[in-house]
């Protein structure tokens, strides 16, 4: 927002140079966003945060420049000299909608002459990059911007009746505004009518009918307050955004309407002549503007801030800015009544009793009494917190692994198309994707429900740029629609994907393939404590045959596999639940490894190609001779030497006893033994 | 046996001589040859011995055989040992080729980032505390003393669902979260991913915030500049100084932005900060009693300070990537060059 300095000046002295005044508006709350030389004059880009609203006008800004530096602040004339015809003899208004408009100010001008506006004005309003139009509608322009008051000048003649009505727009009328739109309004809306039809939309703009022209003699001045709400919703709903409405919206001055309206009319009579009439209309809901107040605390000030803060200080801060402050006599404390300046009103939201938080008063004086005077120092909150979940300690565990496993971690969007969302199974199969209500774009339309379409794609992105491996994984939220509790279930999963080949023949290169991702799930799996049973499945996205889901304890939580569709070298994917993850046997407890030798053994079976490795590994399980320590695949081998539709496979056999140094006899012997229960049940032929 | 213990002395002699292994060989293959080695020439010789000295002859021989064989094979086992060295010292290696490394991946940036504050906080006595991002517009907004229709929400182009809830636009819910299911004292941090309409350049639609929260008795404006101290030069540098300029967020009550000095330049101005020598990093504030009284939590006995920061720019910062969305490109030649 654009502050001219000579502007500024009018209201209050400056020193120099502008910097000076940049730094100082900056440390109490009005962030300087740049100066830029403008002839004789400085322009200042400040911006004002949404709560000060009082600060969107050269007089707010200079009442803080007056407290910064404590000088005196000059307020503006608010005085016009009056005719003896009487306003309310020349027009009327009436407030049907008190919600709407707390407050509406009116005073009439007859007699002017529309022209250009003598120098000064058009300076004025060129100083802060504003356009000069005409008199009476710069001097309008020109108490937004000096005391925050919007207005807006009617042509008396062409008001039907010379009669105001503020209530909410009927549904199917019409007004065209300012800017020569035609806008179809709706009664969600507040207008400002004549006695027949719409000549304005309230707090937001005017209407082309009863615009100020050159022929205009008579003018009427209108100065309201608006509930920042029903100027939002017809801004919103029109698309609409002014100067107007950008302060209602936040909270404008419900005190400011009656002076704002007077300056204007004494301008107006200055720079376009005519005759101010008597008094002014002042339609206005009891209590408005509110009064509003409380206490404060000055040794709880102290004790908030963590400084001692002069009372003397705190005092000339407060009143300098409006605040009217009063000494509560009471032995041994430090009180005061403070009341709010009706241009402050929407920054203290009261208490449910109407009094307004210490915490806001606190502010005011912290803000000028610096952020920077204030010492640092630490809390002294015994002990700790709260110890970490299991799921955080798991989250970061699997990041560990996965990493140390040579995956690369990835952060992927949360939202997806829903091609992408249909291209892969997901673990909640009875959910659709939850869509946005305003996406971006198709392509992050529905909220994914797995991680697998993100990752697969970042590992084609990958790929495409020439990638010899790929291998990342993703650990995030997915979404799933729960409308039995107040937000969408939104469990996390782990995946990753691999392909590619990693390495070199100097460093041993690896062709990864599906058991490569498998042994990475195996590893969290082992990691996490937990036992998870493959079990093979058709699933959408992956190659059938290639593919399983992950199971524990009977309930599916993941899935792995071979991506269906390919391009280059083929990917595989997998992905697990977190929560599949807890609760597993992560205890410290081990075996001591037998003081004795351990004799190895090797034991070719073969056996038809559709028999499972986990049917072998149950069979040998169940059979378990006698101080056998572990056994392993080594080898499967299908081709010359294995008969058609058969496979051999080599398990190797470590036995050791705890208590003794077995002979090669005793293992020999167990082993046959082994062979033939294995080849007697199974059919198996070692 | 005269000429046995002739045989005898002569091996002694010969086997003396022997410096390498070809010697040993020719030494070998003559006395213990298997078909003109002197040995069994010895052996063969007792054909032509009296018979009543054979038995004599026969001993000796198989003496003479064992000390031979013997000798043989300690003489063998100490050359394979000089062999061996020879050999060893003469295999150099190229020591320069690479070594074979184990397969290492990465961690991504802004994990990085936000385990090293997690961690700083964790050393200060905070927990961890998490949340949903898919929200009910009362904790990421009302609350959080957004009013209705304000155009406070206007700076947090929010994502909605169809649903009608919103992605959070913050992780400030978090905070009410914790507010509404525990009692002071709290310290937590709440980082998560949090989620804006604003696509471009410079914003990513999804980006990662962490947030602080401490509500006890007397916690002053004071703590929060000293925690938002402690915290800043751990994660940056000893010598970091921070400026709080006054500024609004509905939630709290006074509030600032914090600047840092350029780390940069250390703030004596350069492109990086616009010359000004400082970087605006995160935005705190005492939390609002309006806030603390929504929790449940009585603002008259209990004061609070929260604070927040995007962890994407931090991450930037520290690994000089230039542009938001670069972090989510997820490129693996750029993730997996972030190591230790």
């Amino acid at each position: 927002m654009l502050f001219s300095r000579s502007w500024l000046s009018e209201y209050v002295d400056l020193p120099e140079p502008t910097a000076e005044i940049d730094k100082r508006l900056t440390d109490v709350g009005l962030a300087i966003e740049g100066t830029e030389e403008n002839g004789e004059d400085v322009r200042i880009d400040v911006e004002v945060t949404s709560n000060r609203v009082d600060c969107m006008n050269h007089l707010g800004v200079a009442r803080e420049l007056a407290v910064i530096y404590g000088r005196p602040l000059r307020k503006p004339p608010v005085s016009p000299s009056e005719g003896t015809e009487r306003v309310e003899d020349a027009a009327r208004v009436d407030i049907e909608d008190e919600e709407g408009c707390p407050r509406f100010v009116a005073r009439v001008v007859r007699g002017v002459k529309i022209g250009p506006s003598p120098d000064w004005l058009r300076q004025r309003l060129e100083s802060i990059g504003s356009r000069s139009i005409n008199n009476v509608v710069d001097v309008t322009n020109f108490i937004l911007w000096e005391m925050g008051q919007p207005l807006h000048a009617y042509d008396l003649a062409k008001l039907e009746e010379h009669r105001l009505v503020v209530r909410r727009a009927r549904a199917g009328e019409t007004l065209v505004t300012l800017d020569g739109v035609e806008r179809r309004l709706t009664p969600e809306m507040l207008v400002i009518a004549d006695a027949v039809r719409p000549v304005g939309l309230a707090g937001v703009m005017g209407g082309a009918d009863s615009e100020v022209t050159d022929a205009t003699t008579d003018i009427l001045i209108e100065g309201a307050h608006f509930d920042r709400r029903r100027v939002r919703i017809a801004a919103r709903a029109l698309g609409m955004h002014t100067d107007a409405s950008h302060r209602f919206e936040r909270g404008a001055d419900p005190g400011a309407c009656l002076d704002g309206v007077s300056r204007a009319a004494m301008l107006i009579a200055e720079v376009a002549g005519g005759t101010v009439l008597a008094g002014a209309i002042d339609q206005r809901r009891e209590g408005v503007p509110a009064s509003l107040g409380g206490r404060l605390d000055l040794d709880r000030l102290d004790a908030f801030a963590g400084a001692p803060i002069p009372a003397a200080d705190a005092e000339r801060w407060l009143t300098g800015l409006g605040f009217e402050v009063a000494e509560v006599a009471r032995a041994g404390e430090r009180l005061w009544d403070v009341s709010v300046p009706s241009w402050r009103l929407y920054d203290f939201q009261p208490r449910p009793d109407g009094s307004v938080y210490e915490a806001d008063l606190f502010e005011e004086v912290i803000r000028h009494f610096g952020f920077a005077n204030i010492p640092a120092a630490l809390p002294g909150i015994p002990g700790a917190d709260a110890p970490r979940t299991p799921r955080q300690i798991l989250r970061e565990k699997l990041r560990d692994l996965l990493a140390a496993s040579g995956y690369a971690e990835t952060v992927g969007f949360a939202f997806q198309s829903p091609e992408m969302d249909a291209a892969f199974s997901s673990l909640r199969p009875d959910t659709k994707a939850m869509p946005l209500a305003n996406p971006l774009s198709d392509r992050y339309s529905v909220m994914r429900r797995s991680v697998v379409p993100n990752l697969v794609e970042t590992a084609r992105f990958n790929q495409r740029r020439g990638l010899p491996a790929v291998r990342v994984f993703e650990i995030a939220t997915v979404f799933y629609e729960n409308p039995a509790a107040d937000v969408p279930d939104q469990p996390e999963h782990v995946a990753l994907v691999c392909g590619g080949v990693v390495g070199s023949p100097w460093q041993r290169e690896t062709a990864l393939d599906l058991f490569d991702l498998k042994g990475a799930v195996e590893c969290v799996a082992e990691a996490a404590g937990v036992r998870l049973e493959v079990r093979p499945a058709v699933l959408t996205g992956l190659l059938d045959g290639s593919s399983a889901e992950l199971v524990r304890d009977g309930v599916r939580v993941g899935y792995f596999g071979r991506v269906a569709t390919e391009e280059g070298y083929p990917l595989y994917v997998a992905e697990i639940a977190l929560a599949g993850l807890e609760g597993g046997d992560v205890s410290l407890r081990v075996a001591a490894p037998s003081r004795f030798p351990g004799i190895d053994a090797d034991l070719t079976l073969t056996h038809s190609v559709v028999t499972p490795w986990a049917e072998i590994d149950r069979a040998v399980a169940g059979l378990r001779p006698a101080d056998l320590v572990s056994w392993e695949m080594t080898v499967r081998y299908q081709g010359q030497g294995v008969p058609e539709g058969a496979a051999n496979t080599t398990v190797h056999f470590l036995y050791n006893s705890p208590e003794r140094s077995l002979t090669q006899e005793e293992v020999n012997e167990r082993q046959l033994a082994l062979a033939a229960e294995l080849q007697r049940r199974f059919g198996w032929k070692a | 046996m005269k000429e046995i213990d002739e045989l005898a002395s002569r091996f002694e002699r010969e086997a003396a001589a022997v410096a390498d292994r070809a010697a040993w060989d020719e030494l070998r293959v003559r006395w213990v040859g298997r078909k003109q080695g002197l040995v069994r020439a010895a052996l063969d010789g007792i054909k032509s011995v009296e018979s009543a000295q054979r038995r004599a002859y026969g001993e000796a021989v198989n003496r003479l055989k064992e000390t031979v064989e013997q000798r043989l094979a300690a003489m063998d086992e100490s050359l394979a040992a000089r062999e061996r060295e020879t050999a060893r010292r003469g295999a150099a290696v190229d020591v320069t080729l690479p070594g074979r490394r184990p397969s290492l991946g990465s961690i991504h940036p802004v994990t990085r980032v936000v385990r090293e504050m997690v961690q700083i906080f964790s050393e200060m006595g905070y927990s961890v505390a998490e949340g949903p991002e898919a929200e009910t517009d009362y904790h990421n907004f009302g609350a959080l003393n957004f009013p209705a229709d304000h155009p406070a929400r206007d700076t947090q182009d929010t994502f909605f669902l169809q649903s009608g809830h919103l992605l959070r636009t913050h992780t400030s819910p978090v905070q009410i979260r914790t507010m509404l299911s525990r009692k002071p004292p709290i310290r937590v941090i709440c980082p998560g991913r949090v989620y804006r309409n604003d696509n471009d350049l410079r914003h990513s639609p999804m980006f990662h915030q962490v947030e602080g929260l401490a509500v006890a008795e007397g916690i002053t404006v004071g703590h929060l500049k000293g925690t938002l101290l402690a915290f800043l030069r751990r994660l940056f540098a000893p010598d970091t100084e921070i400026r709080l300029r006054p500024s609004f967020f509905p939630f709290t009550e006074p509030s600032a932005e914090v600047d840092i000095t350029c780390q940069i330049c250390k703030g004596s101005g350069c492109p990086t900060c616009s010359g000004t020598g400082w970087m605006e990093l995160l935005g705190c504030g005492m939390v609002d009693p309006r806030v603390l009284a929504e929790c449940g939590i009585d603002p008259d006995r209990y004061s609070g300070f929260a604070f927040g920061m995007g962890s994407d720019r931090v991450a930037m910062n520290r690994y000089n990537i230039p542009n938001i969305r670069t972090l989510f490109d997820n490129d693996e030649r750029l993730l997996r060059q972030v190591r230790g």
